[in-house]
């Protein structure tokens, strides 16, 4: 995972909305419950904060060798943008 | 009309279900109890009994007819309207509205509301919201019209349009933003500030589709939790109520009533059934794996086909990243996109990852395709807006593609360079050229880091571009000590004295206390001075000494014994025999005697060329005393020698080897930092055994430099002992980390790294203990192969490793560790061209300048120092000159 990915911030996140994830994720994530995790939000922080580092985090933060299947997180729910259509057609019906 | 089943048998009139729904007889009204009869048909209607509701209050008007139950009969009306239109029967609704409109003209206004809804349903909202332009409309009207809005109107994008309402409507402006929010957000992921949506007030009617909208950017944001907090905060009768069963779904809450068929084919849309879409990709992987190109071809198109249906917005991603295995395997590129159905999207995500994949290869031209594409990314992603041009993300980028550069051994990416000029015919392939990246990066982002790197290139080139890049690095960021210091270092090298002190005066101003700094003006004022003694100036020595005096840093440890010995050269060299005497004995006395203050006086003579003045005796010659006293003085004058970084400093060879011999009896009586100088002397001295019985002596009195100790007796090991150097090292390079001594570790593990072609060997801080106790056992140094300790257990022996073909390999790659390369002369063009510039004669011709410099260079690569070279082609040249006069004379 990346930066980003950790923090949940798109890429093009201003200062202020990593700020407020990295926030709400130390809180998530306390330094004496989960040190591990705290550890990786820490070190995310910091390198979005830095321009930087954040910028060399944004060139090589892909690989084209992972396996393929890995694009697909076996656990996590995978929810499409399917556009606004068929919300539309549900707030049509009574 | 029905007829009335009051008139027919007066019984019931509604349902026969329940008791509740049953209003009193209407006949029960001729006895008065109208009220209890009106109580029960608005039951009906509350219960959802509209149809039943409606008859009795008809009933109940006929037999009344009074304004109350007309009231009553209307309201039964409007509720049975607002029914049909919950029931999408519009026309229906629609016909009953104008039916009861024309029979009760008096209650149009109070029907207006329900024309309004209608109105709505039927897709007209300017019926609707056109009384909200009227400033006189009353409260109750505007708040029977928001309700109706929200509860009605399901289309934002009429709304929003609507025409009935001025542009700058606030209610107008809300369904717009709300409009365009639903879109970004059903689509993509939306940034806080895109669904922030501060035109829809907490107060408005569409407050609900805010939520709704911050609702979906959370689910797919994965906060299910904020998504249901935002979900449990809409309205249950407002429109974006209607999505909130679905959406339910899709945060995995059970509910008790099944979805309806829009509510389940929008879950179905929006979650994706992965695991078919996982096999698939696993299946392709296999493929890949296979290097089958028609079983690939075959795992590619379900893959697509699967991702397609299942996960469309991962596509784009699958197909670029299948596209690129396929380039990098070197697929058919005509079979891959016919299973790809069509190219990948070319965008800077693409080229991100293909740079990425050919950056690695081991292929010099792979590694220069790789550039090129870094620099299609980076047009690309200005273009798609990832960055600006001119952000730091570009400098970045730069940086970054000089690095890959790297990679290219020199000769090879000039040749690359010219090549590639050739081909595009003039079109600027900066991407080749790293002197162009880096002055590209610094001119973005001017920062430390950037000049940093751009120095340390230049550095590894020429000596001259690295000075130029440190006075750039100067001008544009005087405030930094970096340039400073290596433009310091530099005119120290080439004894330009004056120039290096006015560099570190500027360092000075900057950071006086830093480390460098402070070490420098003391050792530049030594340099200068011995220089001067060299020129035959010992006027300018003295003046540099004085200056020496005046610094509080030159009463430190030994200095004053330094600055003694030179005052006696300079004495000597300005013919004050009696000021030569007196210094001479102060640093005898400051030294702790004769034997430091003679080594000392005799070193710094050889560096200032003036060994008229300093004299040594043969170490044989001296009393076995005072050849006793050599170890300690050789190492008191050596730490003076590196305190003040004095180059070039001799001593007799034979001193060295009576150190040696003497060091065993002495070594009790030395301090830990003596002995390793005098260890790390016999190394630079090729006496070995002096280091290791250094070596020895230092690991006796173990604590934190006996990691150092450890690395000394690896490196003064003979060859034919190839296990105990490699356990050494090991062991060094271990306790150095436990004493955290990056040094050592450095040094300890580009010994222990690979050696055999296996991993590197590593030992646990018990297992180095333990190679210390062996040597301690085994002191004596190693003379024949064989002898020593065994170290068997932790060092695998060649037999004992993996024979598996690619261990083997990866050990006939790997370089023998005991194989000593010699060292290459390095030509330093740069330093060369200097030297050239400084000796040759004034006035010559530059082709033959051109001549004699490449004369020069062979000269200097076949082992001979450029000093020596110039001074003997300048020779040359001179007596050339002279000689060829005459040849020419005699010619004549």
């Amino acid at each position: 995972m990346n930066a980003n990915e950790i923090l949940g911030v798109p890429a093009n996140a201003t200062e202020e909305e990593i700020r407020a994830a990295w926030l709400s994720k130390v809180k998530e994530f306390p330094p004496d419950r989960s040190p591990a995790e705290f550890e990786r939000i820490r070190d995310a922080y910091d390198t979005l904060r830095d321009p930087r580092k954040r910028a060399k985090a944004m060139l090589l933060s892909t690989t084209f060798a992972a396996p393929l299947v890995s694009l697909i997180d076996e656990h996590k729910v995978q929810r499409i943008f399917a556009g606004p259509r068929p919300w539309r057609e549900v707030l049509k019906t009574k | 009309m029905k007829v009335p089943r009051t008139r027919r048998n007066a019984s019931v009139t509604v349902s026969r279900k329940s008791k509740a729904n049953i209003p009193p007889n209407p006949s029960s009204f001729y006895g008065g109890n109208g009220q209890a009869f009106e109580a029960g048909v608005r039951q009906l209607i509350a219960n959802g009994k509209f149809r039943n509701a409606l008859e009795s209050a008809k009933e109940f008007h006929k037999v009344q007819r009074t304004s109350a139950s007309e009231s009553l009969l209307l309201d039964a009306y409007a509720a049975r309207i607002q029914s049909l239109l919950d029931q999408n029967l519009e026309p229906e609704a629609k016909s009953l509205l104008d039916l009861v409109r024309k029979r009760f003209p008096s209650a149009r206004e109070r029907l207006d509301t329900a024309v309004a809804a209608v109105s709505a349903r039927a897709g007209d909202l300017a019926g609707l919201l056109q009384p909200l332009n009227d400033p006189e409309i009353n409260s109750e009207r505007r708040t029977s019209i928001e309700r109706i809005i929200q509860t009605q109107v399901t289309d934002l994008t009429a709304l929003a349009g609507c025409v009935a309402l001025s542009p700058e409507n606030s209610l107008r402006q809300a369904a717009t933003a709300l409009d365009r929010a639903f879109d970004m957000v059903t689509s993509g992921p939306v940034t806080e500030e895109q669904i922030a949506l501060p035109e829809v007030p907490y107060r408005s009617p569409l407050a609900p589709w805010k939520l709704l909208i911050r609702a979906i950017a959370c689910l797919h944001r994965g906060e299910d939790e904020a998504c249901r907090e935002s979900l449990a905060a809409i309205k249950p009768e407002s429109i974006p109520a209607r999505l909130v069963p679905a959406m339910q779904a899709m945060l995995g809450v059970k509910t008790a009533t099944a979805l309806k068929p829009a509510e389940a084919m929008l879950v179905a849309r929006i979650i994706a059934n992965l695991p078919e879409l996982r096999g698939a990709l696993a299946n392709l992987d296999r493929a890949f794996a296979e290097h089958n190109e028609g079983r690939i071809f075959k795992a590619v198109r379900a893959a697509v086909r699967e991702c397609h249906h299942s996960a469309p917005d991962r596509l784009v991603e699958l197909k670029q990243l299948i596209a690129l295995r396929g380039a990098v395997g070197c697929l058919d590129t005509r079979g891959l996109l016919g299973a790809l159905e069509g190219a990948p999207r070319q965008d800077a995500a693409f080229f991100r990852m293909y740079a990425l994949a050919m950056e690695g290869s081991d292929d010099e031209e792979d590694v220069v395709e790789a550039c090129e594409l870094w620099d299609k990314f980076r047009q690309q992603a200005v273009q798609e807006g990832w960055f600006r041009a001119s952000g730091v993300e570009a400098a970045t980028l730069y940086l970054h593609i000089a690095a890959v550069l790297e990679q290219i051994p020199g000769e090879l990416l000039k040749k690359f360079q010219r090549s590639g000029n050739r081909q595009t015919g003039g079109e600027d392939r900066y991407f080749l050229f790293p002197e162009k990246l880096f002055a590209r990066a610094c001119v973005i982002d001017p920062h430390s880091d950037a000049f940093a790197q751009w120095m340390c290139w230049a550095a590894r080139h020429s000596v001259s571009q690295a000075e130029a890049v440190g006075r750039e690095w100067h001008r544009i960021r005087p405030g930094d000590i970096e340039p400073l210091l290596y433009l310091m270092q530099q005119a120290e090298k080439r004894k330009a004295f004056s120039t290096a002190l006015s560099y570190l005066e500027k360092a000075e101003h900057i950071d006086a206390v830093h480390s460098v700094v402070r070490a420098a003006r003391l050792r530049l004022l030594a340099a200068g001075a011995m220089n001067h003694l060299q020129k035959k100036k010992p006027h300018l020595a003295a003046e540099k000494l004085a200056l020496m005096v005046q610094l509080p840093q030159s009463q430190q440890g030994d200095r004053p014994g330094f600055l003694a010995a030179l005052r006696h050269l300079i004495c000597e060299a300005s013919g004050d025999e009696g000021g030569a005497a007196e210094a001479r004995r102060e640093a005898e006395s400051l030294l702790g005697g004769v034997m430091a203050a003679d080594f000392l006086i005799f070193g710094i003579a050889t560096v200032a060329r003036c060994l008229d003045s300093a004299l040594l005796p043969p170490a044989r010659a001296l009393s076995q005393q005072e050849r006793k006293a050599i170890p300690a003085s050789l190492a008191r004058v050596l730490a003076i020698v590196k305190d003040l970084g004095i180059t070039k400093f001799q001593l007799p060879v034979s001193y060295f080897s009576e150190a040696e011999a003497q060091f065993p009896d002495v070594s009790d009586s030395l301090s830990l930092e003596q002995i390793l100088s005098l260890g790390e002397l016999g190394m630079a001295t090729d006496n070995p055994k002096l280091a290791w019985d250094a070596s020895g002596a230092g690991l006796k009195q173990s604590g934190p430099a006996e990691a150092r100790f450890l690395l000394l007796r690896a490196q003064s090991i003979p060859p034919g002992h190839g296990a105990r150097y490699l356990a050494l090292a090991a062991a060094a390079a271990e306790l150095g980390r436990f004493h955290r001594d990056m040094d050592v570790i450095d040094k300890a593990i580009e010994i222990v790294r690979n050696p055999l072609g296996g991993h590197s060997i590593a030992l646990t801080v018990e297992e180095a203990r333990e190679v210390v106790r062996k040597e301690l056992a085994s002191p004596a140094f190693p003379s024949r192969s064989g002898s020593g300790p065994d170290y068997s257990d932790l060092i695998p022996v060649p037999g004992d490793l993996c024979q598996c073909p690619d261990c083997r390999q990866e050990r006939e790659n790997a370089l023998d560790p005991f194989y000593e390369e010699e060292d290459e002369p390095e030509f330093d063009e740069a330093e060369m061209d200097r030297i050239f510039n400084d000796t040759v004669p004034k006035g010559i011709p530059p082709a033959l300048a051109k001549q004699l410099f490449e004369i020069m260079r062979e000269s200097f690569l076949t082992g001979d120092s450029p000093e020596e070279v110039m001074s003997r082609v300048a020779g040359e040249v001179r007596s050339a000159n002279g000689g060829g006069g005459k040849k020419r004379g005699r010619r004549k």
